[in-house]
């Protein structure tokens, strides 16, 4: 359903933070992207709905040129991409209801929206969302009362509620401490479950391993590996990492065992 | 260091270079910083006390060369000295020179002065017993004329009857007056208005209210001089004009009300507060386009806005130096005396204040949320709708609060250089020597502070 083309970006200050990447993503997947910090996942995730518009390549979803849509054309596939953000990115000082009302600004009559006026149905759909990550209690309170992990579930409720059919996954647990890291990935597991494709990126071994159905690898904005997770082992995975590998991936699987 | 670089200065050498200028001998040494901070403050303590011009004090700087050039040898010894040394001599000179300057006599502090001043402002001048005024009055006329008639100094009130006896006199003369139908066995003071208004105290040496008290058929008969300035005022002093004798009688009926300055410190707190209103809510729309133009991560772009921020901070800063006090005063002379002065100081002050603290919000916005919404597919406008403004409205409604309750500190001030509200008030009861309403000004001030303070800092802890 997706398919990512020779995608490059260059940064105005001269880093090459995608080099030539092509690789294709197939309905109902749990996709892993793995690589260094720095590495260029960040970038890739954000060049798939444009947040990062790409210096070269194309990206086409059901075989629609997302690089060559115009800005109401990328504002609607923007709304079917759900996107689940490292540091949460929740509005502190709002609440958790207009956060995750906020998911569904894609679909909603722009000026209604911006009276702050919602319908009824998207309201019982946000309630919905925040029960299907089970904080539905919290609705009311200010989303920056919430611990790292509800606000992360904060987060997959506002992506929720644009009924994506993909969830763009930027380091989703990085923030977050390795017991509530397994917490948040069921719960795009679940989705996953259901038909939902996932791009995920991610830091620890072990949790690819997990949760992956296939896994691709970036190293220096050039994809070095394509494949499962169950090819990735020490050699792979020092090849992917480069020499000091070997602490960063014994101290991961003692955190996180 | 760089070793290779050290001068072959000798001690000596280096001591009268320091002798010469002060800190040269470091300065040859590479110890730049020491030398140019011992030349600068041996300088500037040198023209202080050159400027004060009491020789004692050449003393200071004396020591402190003397020290210097003590530095400089033991420098080009490799040794160093204590710095400690000529901080001490010249926080001495500087410290003693202001004590003289200042002119600190305790004695000045008299004990008696300031109990004349604040025994009165311990019975505040707010409210009073409530009180019933019977009043009753008769003419008399002043002089009496040669050519025309005079007629009877005699009034009839309902029962009430008032007069003087003679009808006519001339300043200093003897007149009886006399008022019946009053209250029975109540103090009536008995006062004198002229032609023109002027009220003048019929006891003392014309200088205290004449107090007579009724009979059991409230009558009051007493004899009177005509005060000797009620012709003061009259261009003909031979013209026969119509003054009057007022007989006023005082019962309490229970209760208390505002006194007239009373009215007076309600009537300038209001002002007071509403000045501060106004020039906040006028600033806040000038504060926040401004604040946009000196947001660094706005305006850091291209060249161009570049430079717009830095001559928006610059502006900014420079008003923000000026005290609202000092632009009140510039205002009054513009716009003359009044609200209307202050309103305009307070708001040029709060603009440049504000809009500092906005820019600062604007700066510290956290990117991730406005992210987040462009991923949903949200529009530009609805990316400031959602991600920008619930970030920016409470550090703004907070600081504006905050700014609200520094604005009625500031106008109470303003007041008192013609800017209008309490200050206007404040300044002329000090003037005239009424401290009982100065102190029930003090008691409306503090009230009204502390309130708003209470209540500022509350609505800021819920917002920030």
């Amino acid at each position: 359903m997706l398919r990512i083309l020779n995608l490059s970006k260059v940064y105005p200050g001269g880093t090459q933070a995608l080099k030539n990447v092509s690789f294709e993503v197939k309905e109902g997947e749990f996709l892993v992207v793995i690589g260094l910090s720095g590495s260029g996942k960040s970038t890739l995730l954000r060049c798939i709905n444009r947040l990062i518009e790409p210096t070269e390549g194309k990206v086409f979803w059901d075989d629609m040129d997302v690089t060559a849509a115009s800005p109401s054309e990328l504002r609607h596939i923007r709304s079917r991409i759900g996107m689940v953000f490292q540091q949460f990115n929740l509005v502190k000082r709002s609440s958790v209801m207009s956060n995750v009302l906020s998911g569904r600004l894609g679909y909603v009559n722009p000026w209604l929206s911006l009276l702050g006026i919602w319908s009824p149905a998207d309201r019982q759909r946000a309630i919905k969302a925040l029960e299907r990550v089970g904080i539905a209690e919290k609705a009311a309170s200010r989303a920056d009362a919430l611990s790292g992990g509800q606000q992360q579930r904060v987060g997959i409720a506002r992506a929720l509620m644009q009924e994506p059919r993909i969830i763009l996954a930027d380091e989703p647990v990085a923030s977050l401490d390795p017991v509530l890291s397994h917490s948040i990935l069921q719960y795009l597991e679940q989705l996953n479950k259901e038909g939902q494709t996932v791009i995920c990126s991610l830091h620890f071994l072990d949790l690819v391993h997990r949760y992956a159905t296939r896994v691709i690898a970036l190293k220096d904005g050039e994809l070095v590996f394509e494949g499962l997770p169950v090819e990735i082992d020490r050699a792979k995975f020092k090849e992917i990492y480069g020499e000091e590998a070997q602490e960063v991936r014994s101290s991961s699987f003692e955190t996180t065992a | 260091m760089n070793l290779k670089k050290i001068p072959q200065v000798s001690p000596l050498m280096t001591g009268i270079l320091s002798l010469l200028i002060p800190g040269l001998g470091q300065f040859f040494h590479l110890h730049r910083y020491r030398g140019v901070a011992i030349f600068l403050s041996t300088g500037l303590l040198s023209g202080m006390v050159i400027w004060y011009g009491k020789p004692i004090w050449y003393l200071a700087p004396a020591a402190i060369w003397l020290w210097n050039i003590w530095d400089a040898i033991n420098i080009a010894r490799n040794r160093k000295t204590l710095i400690l040394i000529p901080i001490l001599f010249g926080l001495a000179a500087a410290y003693g020179i202001g004590w003289q300057m200042v002119g600190v006599d305790f004695k000045a502090a008299s004990l008696e002065r300031a109990a004349a001043v604040i025994r009165p402002m311990l019975h505040p001048d707010l409210i009073q017993t409530r009180q019933e005024l019977n009043r009753m009055w008769t003419p008399i006329y002043v002089p009496c004329s040669a050519t025309e008639t005079i007629p009877p100094a005699r009034r009839v009130d309902g029962s009430k009857v008032a007069f003087a006896t003679p009808d006519c006199a001339g300043v200093l003369e003897t007149v009886i007056v006399s008022a019946s139908g009053l209250w029975p066995n109540t103090d009536t003071t008995i006062w004198w208005e002229t032609n023109i208004g002027d009220d003048k105290p019929l006891g003392g040496n014309e200088n205290k209210p004449l107090v007579v008290r009724s009979d059991d058929k409230g009558s009051v008969t007493t004899v009177i001089h005509v005060p000797s300035t009620v012709l003061i005022a009259q261009p003909d002093p031979n013209l026969m004009l119509e003054h009057r004798i007022y007989f006023d009688q005082y019962r309490p009926l229970g209760g208390i009300e505002l006194s007239t300055n009373g009215g007076f410190v309600l009537k300038g707190m209001l002002e007071s507060i509403t000045m501060a209103l106004m020039a906040t809510t006028l600033s806040i729309f000038l504060a926040i386009p401004i604040s946009f133009l000196a947001a660094r991560n706005l305006m850091s772009g291209n060249p161009i806005t570049l430079v717009i921020y830095v001559i928006t901070r610059t502006i900014l800063n420079f008003v923000r130096s000026i005290e609202a006090l000092i632009i009140a005063i510039v205002f009054v002379i513009i716009v003359g005396l009044g609200p209307f002065a202050g309103v305009l100081a307070l708001t040029i002050h709060s603009v440049a204040a504000l809009a500092k603290l906005f820019s600062e919000v604007i700066e510290g916005i956290d990117p991730g949320p406005i992210e987040a919404i462009r991923a949903t597919g949200g529009n530009w406008l609805q990316v400031v709708r959602y991600a920008v403004i619930p970030q920016i409205i409470p550090p703004f409604t907070a600081f504006t609060i905050y700014r609200w309750d520094i604005n009625v500190r500031s106008s109470i001030v303003i007041g008192m250089v013609g800017g209008g509200g309490i200050g206007f008030y404040l300044i002329q009861w000090i003037q005239i020597n009424q401290m009982g309403a100065v102190g029930a000004a003090f008691i409306a001030i503090a009230i009204v502070v502390i309130t708003l303070d209470y209540f500022s800092a509350k609505v800021r802890e819920r917002m920030v």
